[in-house]
């Protein structure tokens, strides 16, 4: 039992700090802590499709689709906030079911290219439709909560929570047994009678949604954004060296690797600008071949969390 | 122009660049089909070689089209290094390991150029750079024109390589079935080193010709990555013959919507994910297991 009680002791503690952390710190401490959050939801919501060994690289797409349909139906349509989520949702919906029915049956590599190319082609489409989305120039909409961050932390610290609670439902229940036995061997998991393809579809869609959440977030929280900005790589790169160097396939990986990255993103950012997504690219090859099971590995391999 | 004249041009475009598409998704084709190993940093090599260009060009004033002998052999022994050093090492292990490792190397090189080179666009600028022919009204750019006999020179002499030279017949061999080669004697590790080598160094022939026809810069590698993809997906991953057929469906589609879409060049850069889906649902209604 012992072992177990410091386990829960950390996590309450890291709760109850994540939740009067806006209250004891100043706004640039409260907007760092904002992004890392958003980071973390994206990181563990990539870490939903690489359960399932897919390789996404359509969480840029996500994001920022769900980014421009929430700050295009709450602009033009005068949708309430809530609904212009809703409504980014459900549009994310569609296409992770549309692109993971044409992809998914057929083996991973497939996918990767596929997912890859969705979402250059969403950057062209968000360029191309300056009518909709304001074309290059891009988007502004009118501060979340009129600019009270604490609020603002409160919405994605909820998004978080609701992602952590999905993982960890995928985490006890069938839906681990099924990935365990893809990621072995994705044959012998369909002779078992596992239905490969709906395991990937559906979290293939769970992953898109929390891209989707933390891209409708960010427009809302930053007011405004440009396909470049919100269509950037950039974003998908960063939420998978969070997860591959936290530690793929657990809650805690992501999270802490969204936290450690992004403090080292911003102390870089003050000292050399635009060398840190040098840094990513080398984290990410580094954590392939040297750190396989990331942070969380080496912390196992201390053994007094497990 | 009278619209004939208007198709004629737009055909001939299309034609004139997929000579460089081809050659680009052609090492990209042999990396996969060969070694069973998808390089998404493929086209980081030619962004490398096309900036490598550049500066030769700008300090001694070679005509990069003449350097390609010496170019093809230094990005050859650079793609048997990144084979030995990066590659081996995750040939074992899962597909994931392989995408994200290879990813990583791309997001790398890029930003790497970018810290070095600057977000600007460069292109050499060779004499002949402007020069046009023209027959029957359409005009042929001279250096396009080099540019893609130069690219089929290269691609029939890899085809020949492939069918008629006992380092060819081994990397078919190894492809075609890897522990059967084992058996008969093929050292896999050394034709892994070769098609990669091969692979890498057609990279950097494309990246040569991309810095005269099209500009430099350091996302140009990541987007002939996807176009590169785009070809390979439509000929069937890992077919180096489909290549030619599928630059050629590209590069003259690419071209068509360029010229006749309301605000086209826009959206030609969409293309290469319409030929992806396009490839993968005809692929898909093959699969008839699930």
């Amino acid at each position: 039992m012992k072992k177990y009680s410091l386990k829960y002791i950390l996590v309450a503690a890291a709760a109850i700090l994540a939740v009067i952390f806006p209250f004891i710190t100043g706004e640039y401490y409260r907007h760092l802590a904002i992004l890392t959050l958003m980071y973390a939801v994206l990181a563990l919501s990539w870490d939903f499709a690489a359960r399932a060994e897919l390789v996404s690289f359509a969480h840029t797409g996500f994001f920022g689709l769900g980014a421009y349909t929430s700050a295009v139906t709450f602009l033009k349509l005068d949708f309430p906030l809530y609904l212009s989520f809703t409504v980014a949702v459900l549009l994310t919906i569609v296409v992770a079911i549309a692109l993971g029915y044409l992809t998914l049956r057929l083996s991973g590599i497939y996918f990767a290219i596929a997912s890859l190319a969705f979402s250059e082609v969403l950057l062209v489409v968000a360029l191309q439709l300056p009518k909709v989305t304001g074309g290059a120039m891009g988007i502004s909409v009118p501060s979340l909560f009129g600019g009270m961050r604490v609020y603002c932390y409160g919405l994605i610290l909820g998004i978080l929570a609701l992602a952590v609670v999905v993982s960890l439902y995928l985490e006890r229940s069938h839906f681990h047994l099924a990935f365990s036995a893809m990621r072995t061997s994705p044959s012998v998991a369909s002779v078992l009678g596992v239905n490969t393809v709906r395991y990937r579809l559906s979290s293939f869609t769970l992953s898109a949604i929390f891209s989707c959440l933390a891209g409708a977030f960010y427009v809302h929280y930053t007011t405004t954004t440009i396909p470049y900005e919100a269509f950037n790589l950039n974003i998908g790169v960063a939420s998978m060296v969070m997860a591959v160097l936290g530690g793929l396939y657990s809650t805690v990986g992501p999270v802490l690797g969204a936290i450690v990255l992004k403090i080292i993103e911003e102390y870089m950012r003050v000292t050399i600008p635009y060398g840190y997504m040098i840094i990513y690219g080398l984290l990410l090859v580094a954590g392939i071949l040297f750190l396989p099971k990331g942070l969380v590995g080496v912390q196992n391999k201390w053994k007094f969390l497990k | 122009m009278y619209a004939g004249q208007l198709f004629g041009q737009a055909l001939v475009n299309g034609i004139l660049v997929s000579g460089i598409y081809a050659l680009a998704a052609s090492g990209l084709a042999l990396a996969f089909g060969v070694v069973k190993f998808l390089n998404l940093a493929h086209g980081e090599f030619l962004m490398l070689a096309a900036y490598f260009g550049i500066i030769v060009f700008s300090t001694y004033g070679l005509d990069p089209l003449l350097m390609t002998p010496v170019v093809f052999i230094l990005f050859f022994i650079l793609g048997a290094a990144y084979y030995k050093a990066l590659v081996k090492p995750v040939l074992k292990a899962g597909e994931l390991n392989q995408l994200l490792l290879t990813f990583g190397i791309s997001i790398f090189l890029q930003n790497l150029a970018l810290l070095i080179f600057g977000g600007t666009i460069r292109t050499i600028s060779v004499p002949y750079r402007t020069h046009t022919i023209s027959f029957w009204g359409i005009n042929f750019g001279t250096a396009r024109l080099f540019i893609l006999l130069l690219s089929i020179v290269l691609l029939v002499l890899l085809y020949q390589v492939l069918q008629r030279t006992r380092v060819g017949r081994s990397i078919r061999a190894v492809s075609q079935e890897p522990e059967g080669a084992a058996l008969v004697g093929i050292d896999s590790e050394s034709v892994y080193l070769i098609a990669l080598g091969i692979a890498v160094g057609f990279a950097s022939v494309a990246g040569m010709m991309l810095s005269i026809i099209f500009q430099a810069e350091p996302m140009v590698g990541f987007n002939f990555t996807l176009k590169g993809l785009a070809v390979v997906v439509m000929a069937g991953l890992g077919n180096v013959y489909g290549v030619i057929w599928a630059s050629l469906l590209l590069g003259i589609t690419e071209s068509f919507i360029g010229v006749f879409l309301p605000n086209g060049t826009g959206w030609s850069g969409a293309i290469f994910f319409l030929m992806i889906l396009g490839g993968l649902v005809v692929r898909q209604s093959r699969v008839r297991t699930i």
